[in-house]
């Protein structure tokens, strides 16, 4: 694809990826209102519930939550459009700056997962699809199903369990020790959250892979890769592989977000202080600008990975591949 | 009951040299849900150099599964039950894996039925070709692979190849892809071209390039070839000897003159009948009655028995033994035993106007 058509291509897509945007907006920013609680609560904590009904008055108007629910939204419209996207009530500073604050975190977490689980799941799939139906292969398809079928919470407990709380080897919380401690200190609180993300994502993508390779696997030209005298290896990585690659690659630019949603519930567990943790308790305490702020950059996040997901089997597969006539 | 070709002596002088493939006794069977296919039941044939063998048979009869046996190229439901596959001065039939890669594409190569998906979709046409180049000399430069690569290319006929080697296997047409798989399997100098029916899924014209094309190289390069087939007229066209495979088993072997002047086995009687030249001024094609046999329970005797107009008491009983009846022409059936009853062939002087 030339640069043109690329540029065009993105150009179809903004319109519908702005109204997507819009409706999440407007959603979640009624739902969070609709829903029953007080935000006053999060900003003033106790003292919320002792105030007169003049003070609350003016308590929700320096907030802005006076007026109808219609009205705020605008408001919210006009200071979004601006940069503005409000303080949040629980910690009294800009919801960007608190989202600034942690997503390093998250994105150590989510981002170093991700990595592992990209690249360890072509090789296992490729490893069990070699010895399909084999003493290895079995092994590893009953263990993978099962570590993923276990839901992380309780992965997480019994990690905890084991490593922290028995053996003593690893922190059971937290992203660094409170007196500080060094790089070595980060990664000691990174294995137990880590291993989990990986071990609970890594077999749906391994699995993927070994299905796609094993249908490569029985087409034609790879008897004809054989026949020339290709070792198995290379058919296999070279070939196979190959072919198994651009379904995977969108496949795993769809699961970005999946991923890094999937640090949420691990981040609870661990109490890791980042955008999962922020996000729980932003729903929890209505601390609506925060929370509008995390779903907006979080359905921005879906949106552009699955938008990368489809340009990417697009320009991998020469057969999709725009722009190229036969000759 | 040993085939003729194997171990009969001979005297003339091509003989004297060791075939360069020799297939003795060989069994395949496929594994399956069902039970046990016998897919291929005790061949035996020869191979010189040079030569091209032409096998042909129905649909299911053995051929594909004979040839991916010998390259070891078959699914892993098929086993090699029994026999030998001598071949470079050694049984192939106890070959590992690792070895095997060493033979294939320099010992042999094979061109399949259908180049629409023998070529890898997602790979240019030059790599694929290059690849098989980079098999046989694996210290050779990116340069000298893709000169070599345009070399074969303009050998399989597909003209500007610079330009074309670039290009996926979805821009080129059917007989281009074909040549391009034809280019691929000479990239090692084979000494065996295995040529599993590379014409049936092209158009009729492009068949009669590919045929011919085929045919010219095999001749300038000396190379040995299987030529897989159903179609007598292509049969006609490429090859030296034929062998008639039917229910898994080689029932007639000769030279093409032999083959298509002297047919000896009722079912190369039929199938020699079912050629459309043979049919000319009659309403209808001929057509062998009945269907092959299932090879996952093959009958009692004779497998063509059932189907055989000229089929005798013994023939379901007992299977037919190879006869030999010249050097080169050796056939399996009753009819040959001095026992049996003289028969007129159904062909007459057919088949030799044709």
């Amino acid at each position: 694809m030339s640069a043109g058509r690329r540029a065009l291509w993105f150009g179809k897509k903004l319109p519908a990826l702005l109204l997507s945007l819009f409706l999440l907006v407007t959603a979640v920013f009624y739902l969070s209102r609709l829903a029953p609680g007080d935000p006053l609560l999060s900003y003033y904590g106790e003292r919320a519930e002792r105030m007169t009904p003049e003070q609350r008055a003016r308590a929700e108007e320096r907030l802005g939550l006076n007026g109808p629910i219609t009205a705020q939204y605008i408001r919210w419209w006009e200071n979004a459009l601006r940069g503005d996207f409000g303080i949040s009530y629980q910690y009294k500073m800009d919801a960007a700056a608190v989202i600034a604050d942690r997503a390093g975190n998250t994105l150590a977490l989510g981002g170093t997962g991700f990595a592992l689980i990209f690249t360890l799941a072509p090789l296992l799939g490729a490893l069990c699809a070699r010895r399909e139906g084999g003493l290895l292969d079995r092994a590893l398809c009953r263990l993978g199903t099962l570590a993923s079928c276990v839901p992380e919470f309780w992965l997480s407990l019994a990690a905890v369990l084991v490593f922290s709380a028995g053996l003593g080897w690893l922190p059971s919380s937290g992203a660094y020790s409170v007196d500080g401690g060094g790089l070595g200190d980060r990664i000691a609180h990174l294995i137990l959250p880590l291993g989990v993300i990986v071990a609970s994502h890594l077999w749906y993508f391994a699995y993927m892979v070994r299905g796609r390779i094993l249908e490569e696997v029985r087409a034609d030209y790879v008897l004809l890769a054989k026949a020339k005298g290709l070792s198995g290896r290379r058919v296999l990585f070279r070939h196979c592989l190959r072919g198994a690659l651009p379904s995977y690659l969108s496949l795993m630019a769809v699961s970005v977000p999946h991923i890094l949603g999937g640090t949420y519930i691990v981040e609870a567990v661990f109490s890791y202080p980042g955008l999962g943790t922020l996000a729980y308790e932003s729903a929890r305490y209505q601390d609506y600008n925060l929370l509008m702020l995390l779903c907006v950059l979080s359905g921005g996040a879906v949106m552009l990975s699955g938008m990368a997901a489809q340009a990417i089997g697009q320009w991998l597969d020469p057969r999709v591949r725009a722009g190229e006539g036969p000759l | 009951m040993s085939g003729p070709l194997g171990n009969s002596p001979r005297s003339r002088e091509e003989g004297a040299a060791p075939p360069l493939l020799e297939v003795k006794h060989l069994s395949v069977s496929f594994f399956t849900d069902a039970g046990e296919v016998q897919a291929v039941r005790d061949v035996s044939f020869s191979l010189k150099a040079g030569e091209v063998l032409a096998l042909v048979g129905e649909s299911g009869c053995g051929k594909t599964a004979l040839c991916r046996s010998i390259m070891r190229l078959l699914p892993r439901s098929g086993k090699i039950k029994g026999g030998s596959i001598l071949a470079g001065g050694a049984d192939i039939a106890r070959c590992g894996e690792r070895d095997m890669e060493k033979l294939r594409g320099r010992l042999f190569s094979m061109v399949f039925q259908d180049p629409m998906t023998a070529l890898n979709p997602v790979m240019t046409v030059g790599e694929q070709i290059g690849e098989a180049v980079r098999v046989h000399r694996p210290r050779a430069s990116r340069r000298e692979v893709r000169a070599r690569t345009a070399e074969l290319m303009e050998l399989a006929g597909i003209g500007r190849p610079w330009e074309r080697m670039d290009l996926y296997p979805h821009s080129f047409s059917g007989g281009m892809r074909q040549r391009a798989v034809l280019a691929i399997a000479l990239a090692g100098e084979p000494a065996i071209l295995f040529a599993d029916e590379p014409t049936t899924a092209l158009d009729v014209t492009v068949q009669a390039q590919i045929l011919d094309l085929f045919r010219d190289l095999q001749r300038r390069l000396g190379t040995a070839a299987v030529f897989v087939t159903h179609d007598l007229g292509v049969v006609a066209r490429v090859a030296d000897r034929v062998a008639v495979m039917y229910a898994g088993k080689i029932v007639e072997t000769g030279t093409a003159e032999e083959i298509f002047y002297d047919p000896r086995h009722p079912y190369t009687w039929g199938l020699l009948r079912a050629l459309p030249a043979l049919s000319k001024g009659r309403d209808s094609l001929y057509a062998i009655p009945g269907m092959p046999p299932n090879l996952a329970n093959p009958p009692k005797g004779d497998a063509f028995a059932c189907r055989n107009e000229y089929a005798l008491a013994i023939d379901y009983e007992e299977e037919p033994p190879m006869v030999q009846i010249t050097d080169t022409h050796s056939a399996a059936t009753w009819l040959l035993d001095p026992r049996a009853p003289k028969i007129t062939p159904p062909l007459g002087g057919e088949a030799r106007g044709g």
